[in-house]
């Protein structure tokens, strides 16, 4: 049995850690740009972003200081005992996401969509938001808290449903596309990390793009050959547009393009995109079913 | 690369008129911060903070992280300059009302701001990588806020002292010249060559279900 306040101390610490650490994944692809960069501006965009990370992680600063939307992705085991039940998850991550507001690791950014009104807490009817699968068979929790900045999200999203007819041209015109206008003046922070959905229903689509982009490590491909080649064929092609780190003149607009497919109808062909900005910020707790917590940067 | 000038505020005719696009400088003086709420508010319902804008004249497109002391006292934990391209609905706007010569952001600004800098002798300047802890501590003093309790920490209007704060690079001179505008239009004339690589057929358009 995993108790509510170990829950919220795991829920809390990774989203502090998420908010002021840079994931070693992401430093590692992005100390790799740097040494291909070669324009004046492409190379002080880089070394400035590093650095900024370092500082960060110093002195307990914030990778960026839009942490933008509080997310939660939650894994269970088929074994799993929550004490209060999964029911507890939500208010465990307001609680968390309300403390970490309240200690400035996050910033106060969730406001009500029409009025326009902040409560000052990241909390409201949606966020943050939490995503439970069970697809575990032991008695564990694992949390990934991923604060996502406004940048990636509000210029980094791109849904289009196209048929059957319009093809692989059409996925892959929709995406290069996409790259080049979420990149322009660097609008999602680039490099960056794209996400590529394709099939399901509209709503899986888009996350199936969204979790391409934040929950992937750099470098790891999809295990579908035909995905895998897509990914390639975008990356290698969106190093041809000439942009790179924050719209500069250079070579890595993106750091990855990571593609998830699901089947769907027969008569559709949905695509949606979805960038992660160049911080890529998760970080993971790990819960045993003794309640020990375990943090880490790295994913698997 | 060449030393890095630093630009007393408000920056006067002259400092804007001799820096050139793409050239990379700090600020220090007085600024003020604002994004969404200050553009719409000040055009909309004519509010915005009641200060001096000709000794206050730099606009830093920000939402910054506060803290606020045990003594009552403002700090800084993180400002990170936020996307100004979506406040170009009321940017020319603001430009001229508060006669601006320096805004300070993220991204770019489009045709119609670049017009109003024009006018009134005015320059963008965008950040370089993320650097949000860096321009912390070139924050050195917090002078005032207006429109906290009705805004929040996020969107109301800090009054920062800035010494070296920076470096940004010119993204909009005072002619009216756009350092991505020109990237964008290099950008677009690589995609036919890509999309050819890609084996996207020349003229490719999606199928069309809506009546033209």
């Amino acid at each position: 049995m995993i108790r509510r306040e170990t829950i919220v101390e795991a829920m809390y610490n990774a989203i502090r850690l998420g908010a002021t650490k840079m994931p070693p994944d992401i430093r590692r692809a992005l100390q790799n740009a740097l040494k291909e960069e070669t324009d004046p501006m492409a190379v002080k965009h880089l070394e400035v972003s590093l650095q900024n990370a370092d500082m960060s992680e110093k002195g307990n600063g914030l990778v960026c200081a839009d942490t933008g939307f509080p997310m939660y992705f939650i894994h269970a085991g088929a074994k799993t005992q929550l004490e209060g039940g999964f029911g507890i998850l939500k208010e465990c991550a307001e609680e968390a996401t309300a403390r970490a507001t309240a200690e400035c690791f996050l910033r106060p950014t969730m406001v009500h969509p029409l009025t326009r009104k902040n409560p000052g807490n990241n909390v409201g009817p949606g966020m943050p938001k939490i995503e439970v699968v069970f697809d575990r068979d032991d008695d564990s929790l694992e949390i990934l808290a991923a604060p996502k900045g406004g940048g990636s999200e509000i210029f980094g999203t791109f849904y289009r449903m196209m048929f059957p007819a319009d093809g692989e041209a059409g996925i892959k015109k929709f995406v290069i596309e996409c790259i080049k206008d979420a990149c322009y003046a660097g609008k999602v922070c680039p490099p960056a990390i794209i996400g590529v959905g394709i099939g399901g229903t509209a709503d899986l689509c888009m996350s199936m793009a969204k979790k391409a982009a934040l929950l992937r490590p750099i470098g790891k491909k999809h295990t579908d050959p035909e995905a895998a080649r897509l990914e390639k064929e975008l990356y290698e092609a969106s190093r041809k547009l000439g942009i790179g780190p924050m719209g500069s003149r250079g070579i890595n607009a993106v750091l990855a393009v990571n593609v998830d497919v699901a089947v769907t109808h027969t008569a559709a062909l949905p695509v949606a995109v979805n960038a992660q900005c160049m911080v890529g910020r998760r970080w993971i707790a790990k819960i045993d079913g003794n309640g020990n917590i375990d943090y880490t940067g790295e994913m698997e | 690369m060449a030393e890095i000038r630093d630009i007393k505020l408000p920056m006067t005719e002259e400092d804007v008129k001799s820096l050139k696009l793409g050239e990379m400088i700090t600020v220090s003086g007085l600024l003020f911060t604002g994004r969404s709420r200050l553009h719409i508010r000040a055009i909309e319902d004519n509010i915005y903070p009641p200060i001096d804008y000709e000794k206050i004249n730099c606009f830093f497109h920000v939402g910054p992280v506060m803290r606020q002391e045990e003594d009552g006292e403002w700090k800084v934990v993180s400002c990170e300059p936020t996307s100004s391209i979506r406040f170009e609905r009321y940017g020319a706007d603001v430009v001229r009302k508060f006669k601006l010569r320096t805004l300070i952001g993220k991204t770019t600004m489009g045709p119609a701001t670049a017009q109003a800098l024009k006018e009134v002798g005015g320059i963008y300047l965008s950040k370089i990588g993320l650097s949000g802890n860096a321009l912390k501590d070139q924050v050195k003093k917090v002078h005032d806020v207006y429109f906290l309790d009705e805004l929040g920490k996020t969107e109301c209007t800090w009054i920062y002292e800035v010494d070296h704060f920076g470096p940004f690079f010119v993204a909009m001179d005072s002619e009216g010249n756009n350092y991505f505008e020109d990237l964008a239009k290099e950008a677009e004339s690589k995609m036919p060559e890509i999309e050819k690589d890609l084996g996207i057929p020349a003229g490719y358009d999606y199928t069309e279900v809506n009546a033209k």
